[in-house]
């Protein structure tokens, strides 16, 4: 029967140890001499910055990476971990972020394709009611049957856990798994998770919302540059202490902002709405603004967006810049008055990844640099990518280097310094600090603090609600596509904004 | 004050107990419309046609079929796992030629020897593809384009411009066409015709409850899950295109004695045909849907209308191809509207952010058709 | 490795193989390095090289256009079949030009606004467009084109060199600053290499789409309106099969089939390369089946080496860039 628990369940022996794992790509050590130790039944959390090295571990523990030294021992005998076949037959598993589904394919085919022990032939019955039952013991009641194209991205991530327990997995790694789930989904995934432990697996939690971890892990381990810094169980450790531990310093997660002067009413929006997505949303907002937009995933906060931004435009209701009515039906039109949208999803739509630093930042503004004859000037084009790269401070090894090289912060960077170059009045930020790292956090947080005072009005939408409360000027909250909630900074409290986020007393 | 009905509102993630009641499977639908479609064209042609229900009319349709609607299911099977194979018009050539030269040569061979030369010639042309695309990496529709040329040149220095003719070859090759499994009246179920449905059918089934043939599609609709899930995706992509290539094969030996007569450009362009059947029976040339029944329709279809449009005075023969090229046209577009008429029906509905929504309509531009051997990770990802 | 020598690695692999096909050519027969010899090397195949051209900006975007050779025998059929109802020649030609790009122009709409592959859509158009060709002229030959025109596709126009090579020269310079300097050409790269991120950055995606698939039935119509005025007749079958020698150009070029890289420089190359090729072999005695063959075998070959060049430590540059 899939999923079996393992006997022993929770004593706590080392079912996967590392030891003395070195990996390096040219001149870079992305993992200098690092030993982990995997207990069975253990949450396992594992936190760092961008860069220190994480997603490198993962990539030995499933075989992509052979280790250049050190080894790699399950249940104290040493293996070699040389494939993703090895990898899968030691019972090692991994989910990413993105779930890797086959999408023309039914849910229950998702689980089992790649099975070896089922024999040739498929039995289809057998294998959609084995399907369901895994399913429903995660919580997750669909049809088997179903195309997994189109299920959200939590069911869809189901199925991948789904498909770890029909695997056996002793040990499964799970990477930024919440990046992309509402409060309600993520509280669905840690009871799969407990389920998980509970049953005997080592769970490898990878993330960088520290208050998850402080929720679901057992025991908490710190890398950085490449080394394993620390190991301590959840209850010895403070959230000050992992995040100094992470950096190499004592900081607090956000800086230290300073007083906003908002100027007129750029933007006034009024009774907004598309067809399933959101309805009845009337703002203002000010030159000079941080307008923080709050909401689970799914409220629509994206969706007002891409209707400001021209990529899916607005059915009813109106918008007005500078007092005058506008209709914005493409994002070149958005751009001409001044609107600029920082997308939340950094590598499929946001940056060419094969191409430059320099032709990334120039891509909206091209025409900037086009001479009479409509010949790029190249010159101009590098001066401005070299000031941005200053500005920002985006570590790159060149700016002819092709964006897609440099780490998840300095691609951000890249990102932000692409939209400013746009020379907006009002700059829209779609999850600007998903995926980086506690240090290049606060660098975005004084970014968009020095803009705001430079006069551009910015709408930070973040499912960080801290980060919201802390650097917005005015939160506005939505459910379900509707506005419940418009908060001054001083009245904007956790309890206030969650309650219109949920709707719950 | 929350009701867990409330709670499981917010989330957009649309718990469905239980399951829908009739489960009709993507594919089915495409080919049931499919079928539709060529009853309805039927009918047609009925009323604009006098006599055109005859039994010669239906062994016409049955015998010309035969040919595409073999090349058709070999083509599916490689563009299921995201590649195309262009050079099935070559390889049907070498394989006509050489085994015609064999069987003039040698008159009193067995059939079976024949037969197994062709099948055996053509999974070593589609091999020699599969190799290239797997292990070479080179993109599928270079490779093809290569070999085609290749094969096809090899064939004419090899032939010296000469024809194999329809009488230096052994009488059950050339009779073949016309040997009947049984007749009603006039109308004859063929023995090539019934052979190509009992292979399409055990091919259909085998992709449908073999886990091999799950797989080929897996490759298809995802590279990097399929590599992710430990699948041995050269050696399915090698496996496609070897399938493909004896399927070709032995679409040559029907062509040899179909025509008997076989030039040095013997089969050139049947890559094209095979291409617009398999996309006529719902085939995606992205990769990872379509079934091989389908493409067979596919192929129907397109020949009961080439074959009728001949029969109705009106339409010049000169017009086949123009309607063919609108055909396809119609079908594919029709495909895409219906396709994405269901996929809004049984997707969750109110789906949280992923990538842009506005995509959500559109189609996923992230594949590309017809590629393999190349690792489609940007570097330097998150993950 | 120099950058500027990795990142062009294609290009300096075609150059030293051209180098070595013309080293060969000349061993082989004293006939090649005559000024003559070259400008036959590209007569024969004229229209196929200008088209290539388009071609190259077309696959760059992300697409692919099959239906190059039909829309180019259904211009020449176009026009054949208006000279033959009386119409004046000059208009004629506009008209057939016109054909043409109206063509292109379906195509690309259908592609841009329903999101359909393009390999379906121009395989779709590469039937019709034929089949169009053959309800014009049906199986007749029509010839009979007034002088001028014939000195148009077969004389020398400027020094040795006949229009039609003029005009390629010309396009490639043309679509080479198109491509290469120009903001437009830009948008045709990213958009090959990502749609969305084009979208997300103000392009309008769909009319790039169009323009391109427009001007490449455009060119194909040129094409096919020279070729008639090189051939002196027209049928509804001629260039059959040329969209493969055209699509096999501009990969060897090293454009890549997925979009997003390439230069006009490398299909230049590769252009060379490959009539260099017919040529030489065909001085040698080599059949002309044969020259196809080998330039097959060249094609797989050129990957198969770039792929292996990737695979060099020299090449390697993996930053292991997230942790």
């Amino acid at each position: 029967m899939p999923g079996a628990a393992v006997g022993g369940m929770t004593d706590g022996a080392p079912v996967l140890a590392m030891r003395g794992i070195c990996k390096r790509f040219g001149a870079t050590r992305a993992l200098d001499d690092v030993s982990l130790e995997l207990r069975r039944g253990e949450v396992h959390a594992l936190v760092g910055e961008n860069g220190a090295g994480k997603s490198t571990l993962i990539k030995v523990m499933t075989g992509i990476y052979p280790p250049d030294e050190g080894e790699v021992l399950v249940d104290g005998e040493p293996v070699s971990l040389r494939s993703a076949a090895d990898a899968q037959r030691l019972g090692i598993g991994a989910i990413y972020q993105e779930p890797l589904i086959f999408p023309d394919m039914s849910v229950a085919e998702n689980i089992f394709i790649g099975h070896q022990d089922r024999g040739r032939v498929v039995r289809w019955r057998q294998m959609c009611a084995d399907a369901e039952a895994i399913l429903a013991r995660l919580d997750v009641h669909i049809d088997p049957r179903m195309p997994a194209s189109g299920l959200p991205v939590a069911t869809q991530q189901a199925i991948e856990i789904a498909k770890a327990i029909s695997l056996d997995v002793r040990v499964l790694i799970m990477d930024e798994p919440t990046a992309a789930l509402s409060a309600h989904e993520v509280e669905r995934l840690f009871r799969q998770v407990r389920q998980l432990r509970d049953s005997g697996v080592a769970v490898l939690f990878i993330s960088h919302r520290l208050d998850e971890v402080f929720e679901i892990a057992d025991r908490v381990s710190v890398f950085r540059d490449g080394r394993h810094v620390s190991t301590d169980a959840r209850d010895d450790v403070t959230r000050p202490r992992l995040i100094a531990a992470m950096v190499g310093r004592q900081m607090s997660d956000f800086y230290a902002r300073h007083e906003h002067h908002p100027g007129e009413v750029i933007l006034r929006v009024r009774d907004l709405g598309r067809t399933g997505k959101f309805a009845g949303v009337s703002f203002d907002l000010r030159r000079g603004e941080v307008f923080g937009l709050a909401g689970l995933v799914g409220a629509g906060r994206t969706d007002i967006a891409l209707a400001l931004f021209g990529i899916a435009p607005a059915e009813t209701g109106t918008i007005e810049l500078d007092g005058r009515s506008v209709e914005i039906a493409t994002p070149r039109q958005a751009l001409d008055h001044g609107i600029a949208y920082l997308s939340e999803d950094r590598r499929h739509v946001g940056l060419s990844l094969p191409q430059s630093v320099t032709a990334n930042i120039t891509l909206p503004s091209l025409r900037r640099y086009v001479s009479r004859l409509g010949l790029v000037d190249g010159a101009a084009e590098r001066s401005a990518a070299e000031g941005f790269r200053r500005q920002l401070s985006i570590r790159t090894a060149g700016l002819s280097q092709p964006v897609g090289l440099l780490s998840g912060g300095n691609q951000q960077k890249t990102m932000l310094a692409k939209w400013l170059n746009t020379e907006p009045a009002l700059l829209i930020l779609d999850e600007p600090t998903r995926g980086i790292d506690v240090g290049a956090k606060a660098d975005v947080h004084r970014i968009i603090d020095d803009l705001a005072r430079s006069g551009i009005a910015i709408v930070l939408i973040s499912s960080d609600l801290p980060e919201v409360l802390a650097v917005s000027d005015r939160v506005l909250v939505l459910r379900e596509g509707e506005q419940t909630g418009l908060f001054d900074r001083a009245e904007a409290t956790q309890e206030r904004v969650m309650t219109a986020a949920v709707g719950v007393a | 004050m929350s009701t867990a009905a409330d709670v499981a509102h917010l989330d957009g993630a649309r718990s469905r107990p239980g399951r829908t009641a009739v489960w009709i499977r993507p594919e089915r639908v495409k080919e049931l419309s499919l079928l539709g479609v060529i009853v309805v064209a039927l009918l047609v042609f009925g009323f604009l046609v006098d006599d055109y229900f005859s039994g010669r009319f239906f062994n016409r349709v049955t015998t010309s079929v035969a040919i595409t609607a073999v090349l058709a299911v070999a083509q599916t099977m490689v563009i299921v796992t995201r590649n195309i194979d262009l050079s099935v018009g070559s390889i049907v050539g070498v394989t006509a030629y050489l085994t015609g030269q064999f069987a003039s040569s040698n008159p009193s061979a067995s059939p079976a020897v024949a037969i197994a030369i062709a099948v055996g010639l053509g999974a070593l042309l589609g091999a020699i593809n599969g190799v290239i695309v797997a292990y070479g990496r080179v993109p599928a529709i270079i490779t093809t384009l290569g070999t085609l040329a290749i094969y096809r040149s090899w064939l004419i220095s090899h032939g010296e411009g000469k024809t194999i003719t329809a009488d230096s070859l052994p009488s059950w090759v050339v009779d073949l066409p016309t040997r009947t499994v049984f007749s009603i009246g006039d109308l004859d179920v063929r023995v090539v015709f019934a052979v190509v449905i009992v292979i399409i059918a055990v091919l259909q089934i085998a992709m449908q409850r073999l886990r091999w043939g799950r797989r080929l599609y897996a490759i298809g609709s995802n590279p990097e899950a399929a590599a992710q899930a430990g699948l041995p995706t050269r050696r399915l992509v090698l496996g496609a295109f070897v399938a493909c290539g004896t399927l070709s094969g032995f679409a040559g030996f029907l062509f040899l004695s179909r025509f008997g007569n076989i030039t040095v450009v013997a089969g050139r362009g049947l890559e094209l045909d095979s291409v617009a059947a398999a996309v006529v029976g719902g085939v995606s040339v992205l990769g990872g849907s379509g079934t091989l029944v389908g493409a067979f329709l596919g192929a129907l279809l397109i020949d009961v209308l080439d074959q009728s449009l001949v029969r109705v005075p009106q339409v010049s023969e000169f017009w086949r191809n123009a309607i063919l090229g609108a055909l396809i046209l119609a079908a594919v577009i029709a495909d895409v509207v219906i396709g994405r008429r269901f996929r809004r029906r049984w997707s969750a509905e109110a789906r949280p952010h992923t990538k842009v929504d506005a995509s959500a309509d559109a189609p996923d531009t992230t594949k590309v058709p017809a590629l393999t051997g190349s690792e489609q990770t940007g570097e330097g990802t998150d993950a | 490795m120099p950058d500027w020598a990795r990142a062009r690695s294609w290009e300096l692999l075609l150059a030293v193989i051209l180098l070595g096909t013309i080293v060969y050519n000349a061993t082989q027969s004293p006939v090649y390095l005559d000024v003559d010899n070259f400008v036959n090397l590209f007569r024969l195949s004229i229209e196929k090289v200008i088209v290539a051209v388009a071609m190259t900006f077309v696959i760059i975007n992300g697409e692919i256009d099959l239906s190059v050779a039909s829309v180019m025998a259904f211009a020449a059929c176009v026009l054949a079949a208006a000279h033959e109802s009386g119409v004046p020649f000059g208009l004629a030609i506009v008209i057939a030009l016109a054909a043409a790009a109206s063509a292109g122009f379906v195509q690309g709409m259908v592609v841009a606004r329903t999101g359909i592959s393009s390999l379906v859509v121009t395989l779709a158009g590469l039937i019709g467009f034929r089949g169009a060709a053959r309800i014009l002229l049906e199986d007749r030959s029509v010839g009979d084109f007034p002088g001028w025109f014939g000195d148009l596709g077969r004389a020398d126009f400027l020094g040795p060199m006949p229009f039609a090579l003029v005009l390629f020269l010309v396009l490639l310079v043309v679509g080479g600053v198109i491509l290469h300097r120009t903001s437009f050409g830009r948008r045709v790269y990213v958009i090959g290499n990502n749609a969305d991120v084009a979208r997300f950055s103000g392009i309008d995606v769909a009319r790039v789409k169009l323009l391109l698939f427009t001007t490449s039935g455009l060119v194909a119509g040129v094409a096919g309106v020279l070729f008639a005025a090189r051939l002196g007749s027209v049928r509804a079958n001629i260039g059959e099969g040329f969209e493969l020698d055209i699509i096999t150009m501009v990969l060897l070029g090293g454009v890549s089939i997925f979009g997003g890289s390439g230069t006009l420089l490398g299909v230049a190359l590769a252009i060379c390369i490959v009539l260099n090729l017919r040529n030489g072999l065909g001085l040698a005695n080599v059949e002309a089946n044969t020259q196809t063959g080998v330039i097959g075998a060249l094609l797989i070959a050129s990957v198969l080496a770039q792929n292996l060049l990737d695979r060099l430590p020299l090449r390697r540059r993996e930053v292991e860039a997230e942790a």
